[in-house]
């Protein structure tokens, strides 16, 4: 509960900075600093966020689902958690990746008693054997970049689905992009 | 294809010659005859062959002889084990067969030295006759084929076989076989199986047919995702890749008592297996990690070394017919291309120059050549490298994409997987990329593996 209105706090601290609008004085004292969810690549290695005080009385609460199927939703729904995107036949990560692991890598933190499933995909251009190789190696980019953010490695597992699972099945640019991408699937606590 | 003639006895002497040098004769040289080849109608012919040209038999093969009013079951299977003959003898490509309707203009009496002159007239060397019977209230299938050479009328083969109406195929097959071993000197493919991938069932399963498509029967039913049959070189054991424990992982088929026995499950993903030729150990890819490499076991999934250290992906590893080296896939070059190493992990080389993205080595029986899929232009197609010459031929040509080539044991013939019908199917071609055809129809078929001669 208590991580859950830290976490609060930190989305309303950002909408003046987001706005422009000069800074309220923030409502907890100054580890407000490790909270910082605008898009900012993240130092090799963060130190954990310490505990957070008391909730004020005007923090709203939100319990997370405690469905996992809906809890998913719930996490990509508000952006807590989002899968990372690759380019053809690679599996590096880009800038784009590497703050959206970020953000992963927050969640999970702030969360550890969920486990994580990274899923590694393919699009349907190369061939099935090749793919799968290639998708172990996307899901475990993914996975070495949350463990070098302090993510702990046990809860994370990475399996490769190749092109065996899509995600859509159109000959399209568009469809090929989609399918290229390390997918995470929370799948339930510790 | 040219036709060229010539004494069926030099023939039968070349064949003797050929099976006594080596067990698949792929290329026949003749030294020049000195006559040119004269008009069918008897007479001794010579012929001169060409380097590349296979001599084919000109077999006279009449309708099969069945008695009158025969049940339908009965009738079907009758039907079922001709026409699965003259298929197979065709498959074979070593025959230039005249069936019925090629022989309709022939008056055959019944009398064997009148009608063999018949035939003759026809240019042909020698003739099949077939006789099919029933049993047993028409509960069992008898057949009889003969083989005569038609210009001494001397008798080269014959058999009789019985079995149940359901045996039909399975009579034709053993017969075609007998026939291509006795003439072309060599063994048949058509008691061969090829194992596959399908989803027909809903979800992705280890398949097997015949190796002309019929017979299908499915191998797994783990209802999850399972791919990359490999088959051990006794046809006993198939291994293949699933999903069903979670992780991709290794699994082991006995295709008589249909158990499955994992082979690897450890670490994150075990994938592609390939047998060494004397069945003991398997060569495939394994992830820890971000690190996908090539390692061997033994079946039993200990004694696991390491074959690759590249930092790249290493994959898909197809172990050589003599054991002696295994071909496989890397990214190191920066994109996947197909390699070659000894079976020790020593002596790395790179085989595939063109295209962007080469995968999926299939090695030819000789051990000479690799077939696998090449992407030149948006799709992919099937290629074959000379190990010796080192040059590379397309087989197939932008019909859909084609990958996954499989060689029959043979070496004349490569499975493969296309979409050019619109959706995944396996098809069977020439090894010159010729008279392709399509085996599968239900669902979405891929994945084949060419399994081996049956045990003599």
């Amino acid at each position: 509960m208590r991580r859950k209105s830290w976490l609060w706090v930190g989305l309303l601290l950002t909408i003046p900075v987001i706005t422009g609008c000069p800074k309220k004085p923030p409502k907890t004292p100054d580890q407000t600093l490790a909270v910082e969810t605008t898009p900012v690549a993240p130092p090799a290695k963060e130190i954990a966020a310490p505990k957070p005080p008391e909730p004020k009385a005007d923090i709203e609460e939100e319990a997370l689902p405690s469905d996992i199927v809906e809890l998913n939703r719930v996490l990509v729904e508000r952006g807590l958690i989002g899968d990372v995107y690759f380019a053809f036949d690679k599996y590096d990560l880009g800038d784009e990746s590497r703050d959206r692991l970020a953000a992963n890598a927050r969640w999970i933190r702030e969360n550890p008693s969920y486990l994580f499933t990274i899923e590694g995909h393919c699009d349907e251009r190369g061939t099935n054997e090749y793919n799968l190789a290639l998708g172990q190696r996307r899901a475990s980019a993914a996975k070495d970049y949350l463990v070098s953010l302090g993510v702990d490695a046990g809860s994370l597992v990475t399996i490769s689905y190749g092109e065996e699972r899509p995600f859509c099945t159109d000959s399209s640019e568009d469809c090929w992009a989609k399918n290229r991408r390390a997918h995470f699937v929370a799948i339930g606590r510790r | 294809m040219p036709r060229r003639l010539f004494p069926l006895s030099a023939a039968i002497v070349v064949a003797a010659l050929v099976a006594a040098a080596a067990p698949s004769p792929q290329q026949q040289t003749q030294p020049p005859a000195t006559a040119p080849q004269a008009p069918p109608g008897g007479g001794d012919v010579t012929v001169i062959l060409e380097p590349g040209q296979r001599a084919l038999f000109r077999l006279a093969f009449p309708a099969a002889v069945k008695p009158a009013g025969l049940a339908a079951e009965a009738d079907s299977a009758a039907l079922e084990l001709e026409a699965t003959l003259r298929a197979d003898l065709d498959a074979s490509r070593g025959f230039a067969i005249q069936g019925p309707r090629a022989l309709a203009p022939l008056t055959l009496t019944g009398d064997r030295v009148h009608d063999f002159e018949q035939y003759r007239s026809l240019g042909n060397e020698v003739v099949l006759l077939a006789e099919i019977d029933v049993e047993r209230g028409q509960d069992r299938i008898v057949f009889e084929g003969r083989l005569y050479d038609l210009k001494s009328g001397q008798s080269i083969l014959a058999k009789r076989y019985r079995g149940a109406l359901s045996a039909a195929r399975q009579i034709a097959h053993t017969f075609a076989d007998e026939v291509v071993q006795y003439l072309l000197g060599r063994r048949g493919i058509a008691l061969t199986s090829i194992a596959f991938a399908s989803d027909r069932t809903g979800s992705k399963e280890i398949w097997a047919m015949d190796y002309d498509g019929g017979d299908p029967r499915q191998v797994t039913a783990h209802k999850s995702t399972s791919l990359s049959p490999a088959w051990r070189p006794d046809g006993q054991t198939l291994a293949y890749a699933s999903f069903v424990g979670g992780a991709p992982g290794l699994y082991l088929a006995n295709l008589a008592t249909g158990r499955k026995t994992p082979l690897a499950t450890q670490g994150d993903q075990n994938i592609s297996p390939s047998f060494s030729p004397d069945g003991r150990r398997v060569v495939y890819s394994r992830a820890f990690g971000a690190s996908t490499e090539i390692v061997v076991a033994d079946l039993n999934g200990g004694n696991v070394s390491r074959l690759t250290y590249s930092s790249a992906i290493d994959t898909n590893p197809a172990w050589s017919p003599k054991g002696t080296e295994i071909a496989f896939s890397s990214g190191r070059a920066g994109n996947p291309n197909v390699y070659v190493m000894d079976a020790e992990g020593t002596n790395v080389r790179r085989i595939s120059f063109g295209g962007n993205y080469n995968d999926g080595a299939s090695w030819s029986p000789a051990g000479d050549a690799v077939a696998y899929a090449s992407r030149m232009g948006p799709a992919f197609d099937v290629v074959i490298s000379d190990l010796v010459t080192l040059e590379t031929k397309t087989l197939t040509h932008g019909e859909g994409s084609n990958e996954e080539p499989s060689f029959s044991p043979d070496g004349q013939h490569i499975a493969f997987t296309s979409t050019r019908s619109g959706q995944k199917q396996i098809w069977v071609m020439d090894r010159d990329g010729g008279n392709a055809i399509q085996l599968t129809r239900e669902g979405r078929n891929e994945s084949p593996a060419w399994g081996p001669y049956p045990p003599e």
